[in-house]
């Protein structure tokens, strides 16, 4: 086992390789002129080559990588070139809001779907399973946009039961008050497509033929879908589950906007409005590595799922 | 009538009729079409059929096993204890699963649950019927698992179905079905995915097994020769009606219905090699005449030879451990000729090597080293370009017939793809004339050349595939187990038709197949591989009268011999 | 052989129906289906019908008072327009008479009566529009079409430059294996290791800084092909394994066949069919990403309207009560994707491989 994970980690580093190139190519040679767009509408020449020395992208673009490559390994990208902030604080402090939500809705909107889609399944072909997947499919088709808007008018507005923007220093205040309205709307919206997806792997698994040979032992229809189904079923669940884990970092970058809650989602939107490339280049290039570690973590845990799993 | 069945009964099947919806527009499918018949108590009953006959629906509907599509007439009845099981409830149905009816199934390795040990699958049923606790199950298992034959069960009984070989694993099945001493055992032709030896294992397994505990086996299966081994009474079946039924000796010695003498005939057999293998039209249609005249077969050493591979070696990598890569030798130093106009049989079991060798004939693999003479040319140090010229000499016949015609494309366009790749007949018109009487040679109507290979039946989709190899007038057939997905009665018209092939346009074959009767009666010369090496090569008579291998006997030993089989001349 | 040869061109007694017709046949069954394909049919109409300025035309015009009642609230209280039109009046009234110290005072008199010479139409703003009208007076119903012109095409083009990308980069890497699969997975490696949200932000700052993507919707499009191609390609890639270990892949490279002939002309129209479904899947995406991009500011240029800008305005209109440019944006929305949603799996049910 040992042997494999080295070898795991000996072939990300292609990848990250690749991934810095990527983030390099497109914004240090795409990405434009910064300096243009940094110094605004004041477009005195001597200024913006001011500019260009301070950001370092007068230096030739072997250069600007080799400063990059740094940068990534030292964890240090520099300052925000919109709030002067050291970027690694930033991303630092706005971890903490971004998965006071995020942890929350993962674990409440897949239990719930994975119960929802056996009981699904159990009906399965009748009137309720068709009227549920046509409701979800309805339900999908209204953008996010629109659910956040009425919620938030609904519950936080009219009713009162939640407020509607806002954020506090105490993580305990945070959890019952500010964060319950945006984990609720977001497993709302979840919700439709997760039971989609889970309710297609419990079909899938139902038509094997070992679920033939449980039933010619004479389990129970019941005993049948708890114990062997969702077994197995399990395998293609905990896949999607790893698949997901890193976006719960970005989290719900319009949740975030919306509720005004300091996160790393609403913090990646306004580097992207104002520009502010330090801070969308060290963000990618930490989730990349995140997204790989988590992977491979998940790769490794599959082996207590599925038995049939062997490294090599 | 009452629902008691008679003591010496132990199930009784009355008028079963089972259709399938198919769509919300067409009529249902007709699968069993009122059958009756009884199982006895303590009795191999054989059920037997061709594909589409009826005969695993039958089974499964005693327990009640079918898929969701299946509509059972409530006309029928399944008498057994005094109920009929096809009016029974869920609850009492999965009463009796399992305890006093159990199943194996014929993909043991899909039908185990990948997720869970052996022994707790075992287990599992011990706990459901007999209340036993963990430990008492533990136990249990671990005797069951020594009963049917598998080694260190103690360790075994933690092995999940992967880590064991297709044979231990119907095993495993069967351990789970006698686990509840049941009364009767329904076994869906559990040998057809096993290599003939383990066959022959298991079957002795399930006989002694029966004998043991005294049970019932309702046993299903498509192999005349399996049935004349093991059975005691036999049910034949076909499109979803009863033919025959009766006690084994009369099913074989005196078949009253033309299918039954049909199917007794049209398998080849070891003792004798007619001219033409009989085919149920023979019987349906004809007066039942057999074909007497026999074939002499054989190879001279001043025989012309055609191909000849020397030292063909092919091995494949696997990657393994942190960089490494694992040699896996398919083929070892293979060398043989092939005679011109003459058969040569390649006869082994999965996993011995012989499809790998037609492979690597035609450069579908690429050999690791060796040669392949084939008019003084060395096709194997050929390059893609110079081999384009003898691609159309030497050709290949697929096993499956369901994959070897692309799914998209009409007959017609089969047919005529190679004519165009080798610029055979001057313009479209003189290659669709060309295919026009190839289709006809090869038995099948010329609208065949407008239609898609899924309106064809298998035998029928190797016509079409052996057609295509025609276009090309190749010199040498390759036919990769051409005949071992098919029924054997279409299996004995693609050989008569693959037989009067080579009579008119002598064609050299090389027939690989782990059917040995049929090899013995197709080829001239046969050769024995095992773990990719040759173990003996000698004439098709000589190899079956005086095999000199271990290997070779035991092989030999495996075939079901059957009851003796009925084709007297009359 | 016989050298007698028939007539070739023999007629077929009946058509022999290939992949394509029996799934309409099928499709044609399909109630759920049908109907959806209607539906899409008429909006991709009415996005025909926008395009070439035949509907919709004037969206941009502000022919209703600020926040017009829809014609089914047509008497309800509008004090938004009532105090913007107390604003205007009081615009055009001078605010103090300065006539003796402005210079220009004498001429204003010859002035006025020189302006009227000149016709000016100035349009009369309606207090109501068919679905009401937004903060400038903006029919809403116009917009909501318009909207939905940019919002599909975004969606289908951009789902047919990924669709074409993932396919022959998945047929590349599934049919030739070696240093091409490698290279291919090393890059569907980098891609994905990006969470999707966050690739395609980075890709859209980029866009706005450098305009090196375009100019319009290109930016966009180029947006989400450029990075929602990953899915496709580790489908067809898998596709393309399998096939290519077909026996018919194989006859087809024992009569000779071409590496070309094998990838396009045999495997190809076996795979086309889960490219169809990708396509379908991915428009559906596409539009929604499409609605969000442009809600954040990052979508379609100011100049143009869609969807996402409307929910943009809308954001603030529901508090004082103005709901009816929420509704038609997201309802206009809702229909096209539900109904997209559901041929999608209508088309995947006809489809259906177990056809063989």
């Amino acid at each position: 086992m040992t042997a494999y994970v080295i070898r795991r980690l000996w072939q990300m580093i292609p990848t990250i390789a690749g991934v810095i190139l990527l983030i390099f190519f497109l914004f240090n040679w795409v990405g434009g002129d910064p300096a243009q767009v940094l110094a605004g509408k004041i477009s005195n020449p001597e200024q913006i080559a001011n500019i260009r020395k301070q950001l370092g992208v007068d230096q030739p673009y072997w250069y600007q990588l080799w400063v990059f490559v740094q940068q990534v390994f030292t964890f240090d990208f520099g300052r925000s070139w919109s709030t002067n902030e050291e970027v690694s604080r930033i991303l630092l402090t706005r971890v903490g809001p971004t998965l006071t939500i995020m942890i929350p809705v993962l674990i409440i909107e897949t239990s719930l779907a994975v119960l929802f889609a056996i009981m699904v399944a159990y009906v399965r072909g009748s009137l309720t399973d068709r009227g549920i997947m046509i409701t979800c499919t309805v339900a999908m088709s209204v953008s996010f946009l629109v659910y956040i808007i009425v919620f938030q008018w609904l519950f936080g507005f009219i009713l009162g039961w939640f407020p509607v923007q806002g954020w506090s220093e105490s993580f305990w205040k945070n959890l019952t008050t500010y964060a319950p309205l945006p984990i609720m709307l977001a497993v709302f919206v979840g919700l439709a497509p997760q039971l989609r997806l889970y309710r297609s792997f419990f079909l899938d698994e139902i038509n094997q033929d070992y679920v033939r040979t449980a039933r010619a032992k004479g389990l129970s229809e019941k005993k049948v879908m708890l114990k062997h189904v969702l077994r197995n079923a399990l395998i293609p669940i905990l896949t999607n589950i790893g698949i997901s884990l890193p976006g719960i970092f970005v989290g719900s970058f319009l949740l975030e906007v919306f509720f005004s809650i300091p996160g790393l989602g609403r913090e990646i939107i306004t580097a992207v409005n104002r520009s502010d490339f330090p801070v969308i280049k060290a963000v990618t290039v930490y989730l990349a590595v995140i997204t790989m570690i988590i992977n491979l973590l998940v790769d490794v845990m599959y082996k207590y799922v599925d038995p049939r799993v062997s490294f090599k | 009538m009452s629902a008691m069945t008679p003591p010496e009964l132990i199930l009784q099947v009355q008028n079963l009729d089972v259709r399938f919806r198919v769509d919300r527009k067409s009529e249902p499918f007709a699968a069993v079409k009122g059958i009756s018949f009884d199982i006895p108590t303590n009795t191999t009953v054989a059920l037997v059929g061709e594909s589409g006959s009826g005969k695993s629906v039958s089974a499964m509907a005693i327990l009640g096993l079918l898929p969701e599509n299946a509509l059972v007439s409530r006309e029928g009845r399944i008498l057994y204890g005094g109920r009929d099981l096809l009016k029974a409830s869920m609850y009492e149905l999965q009463d009796i699963r399992g305890k006093d009816i159990s199943v194996i199934f014929q993909e043991p390795m899909t039908s185990l649950n990948p997720v869970f040990p052996v022994g707790e699958q075992i287990a599992e049923v011990l706990r459901l019927h007999m209340n036993m606790d963990g430990r008492q199950a533990r136990a249990r298992v671990i005797e069951l698992l020594n009963e049917v034959g598998i080694p260190n069960p103690q360790l075994r009984v933690n092995s999940y179905p992967h880590e064991m070989s297709g044979g231990q694993q119907q095993r495993v099945m069967i351990a789970m079905a006698i686990a509840c001493e049941p009364k009767l055992l329904i076994a869906d032709e559990p040998t057809t995915a096993l290599d003939v030896t383990i066959q022959k294992q298991i079957l002795d397994l399930i006989a002694s097994l029966q004998l043991k505990h005294r049970m019932s086996v309702l046993f299903i299966t498509h192999d005349l020769g399996v049935v004349g081994d093991i059975a005691d009474t036999v049910v034949v079946m076909q499109s979803g009606e009863i033919k025959e039924q009766g006690p084994v000796k009369a099913i074989f010695e005196a078949p009253q219905h033309p299918y039954t003498k049909a199917l007794l005939a049209c398998r080849p057999r070891l003792d004798r090699r007619p001219k033409r293998l009989p085919v149920i039209d023979d019987f349906m249609k004809g007066d039942g005449h057999v074909h007497l005249e026999e074939r002499k077969r054989g190879t001279t050493p001043s025989d012309p030879i055609i191909l000849e591979v020397k030292g063909l070696n092919k091995t494949f990598y696997l990657k393994e451990g942190l960089f490494g890569k694992r040699a896996v030798p398919a083929v070892k130093d293979v060398s043989f000729t092939l005679p011109k106009g003459k058969t040569l049989g390649l006869v082994g079991e999965s996993g011995s090597g012989k499809t790998t060798v037609g492979l690597t004939l035609m450069r579908l693999h690429d050999a690791t080293s060796g040669e392949v003479l084939f008019e003084g040319r060395d096709l194997l140090s050929l390059s893609e370009k110079q081999m384009m010229a003898y691609r159309r000499r030497i050709q290949i016949i697929f096993q499956n017939p369901y994959a070897s015609l692309n799914p998209r494309m009409t007959v017609g366009q089969i047919l005529v793809e190679p004519m165009k790749i080798h610029s055979i007949g001057k313009d479209e018109g003189e290659r669709v004339g060309m295919a026009f009487q190839l289709l006809r040679r090869v038995g099948l109507s010329e609208q065949s050349f407008y239609k898609y290979p899924h309106e064809f039946s298998g035998g029928q989709r190797q016509r079409i595939a052996i057609a295509r190899c025609l276009t090309m007038k190749p010199d040498v057939l390759i036919c990769d187990e051409s005949v071992s997905a098919l029924d054997v009665s279409v299996q004995a018209q693609v050989l008569n038709l693959l037989q009067d092939l080579q009579d008119e346009y002598g064609l050299s074959y090389i027939f690989i197949s782990h059917d040995l009767a049929v090899v013995k009666y197709i080829s001239d010369k046969v050769m024995v591989m095992n773990e990719g090496v040759i173990v003996e090569m000698a004439d098709s008579d000589e190899i079956y009268r005086h095999p000199r291998e271990e290997y070779t006997r035991k092989l030999l030993s495996s075939i079901p011999k059957g009851y003796e089989l009925a084709a007297q001349p009359s | 052989m016989s050298a007698v040869l028939t007539n070739p061109a023999l007629p077929p007694v009946r058509e022999s129906p290939g992949l394509w017709s029996l799934a309409w046949r099928r499709l044609r069954q399909d109630a759920v289906g049908m109907v959806s394909l209607v539906v899409v049919a008429i909006f991709i109409a009415m996005m025909a019908g926008s395009y070439f300025g035949l509907i919709a035309k004037d969206w941009n015009k502000e022919k209703g008072v600020s926040y017009a009642n829809p014609s089914f609230l047509a008497g309800s209280e509008n004090l938004e327009a009532r105090s913007m039109g107390a604003k205007d009046a009081a615009a055009k009234a001078p605010p103090v008479d300065l006539s003796d110290v402005d210079p220009l005072a004498p001429r204003y008199k010859e002035w006025e009566e020189r302006a009227a010479k000149i016709a000016v139409t100035e349009t009369k703003r309606s207090e109501v529009l068919p679905f009401g009208g937004d903060k400038w007076g903006r029919d809403v119903l116009q917009k909501a079409i318009k909207g939905s012109e940019v919002s599909i095409f975004v969606g289908l083009s951009a789902a047919l430059l990924a669709t074409l990308i993932g396919t022959m980069l998945g047929a590349a890497a599934g049919y030739w294996g070696g240093w091409a699969n490698d290279l291919l997975e090393w890059v569907y490696n980098v891609f994905t290791s990006i969470p999707y949200i966050l690739l395609i932000l980075a890709f859209a700052a980029v866009a706005a800084t450098s305009g090196k993507f375009g100019k319009g919707i290109l930016p966009i499009v180029l947006i989400l092909s450029l990075t929602g191609w990953t899915g496709i390609y580790r489908l067809m890639r898998a596709e393309y394994i399998k096939h290519s270990n077909r026996e018919y892949v194989k006859a087809a490279q024992a009569i000779g066949a071409s590496n070309w002939s094998r990838m396009f002309g045999h495997i190809l129209p076996n795979v086309s069919h889960v490219s169809l479904v990708q396509l379908s899947q991915h428009v559906v995406g596409f539009i929604k990403a499409e609605v969000i991009l442009s809600f954040l500011g990052f979508g379609v240029p100011v100049d143009m309207v869609s969807w996402g800008t409307m929910l943009a305005e809308a954001q603030n209109e529901l508090v004082i009560g103005k709901w009816w440019q929420l509704f038609a944006a997201g309802a206009s929305m809702a229909i096209l994707v539900t109904a997209f949603s559901l041929l999608t799996d209508s088309l995947r049910d006809a489809l259906d491989p177990k056809l063989k």
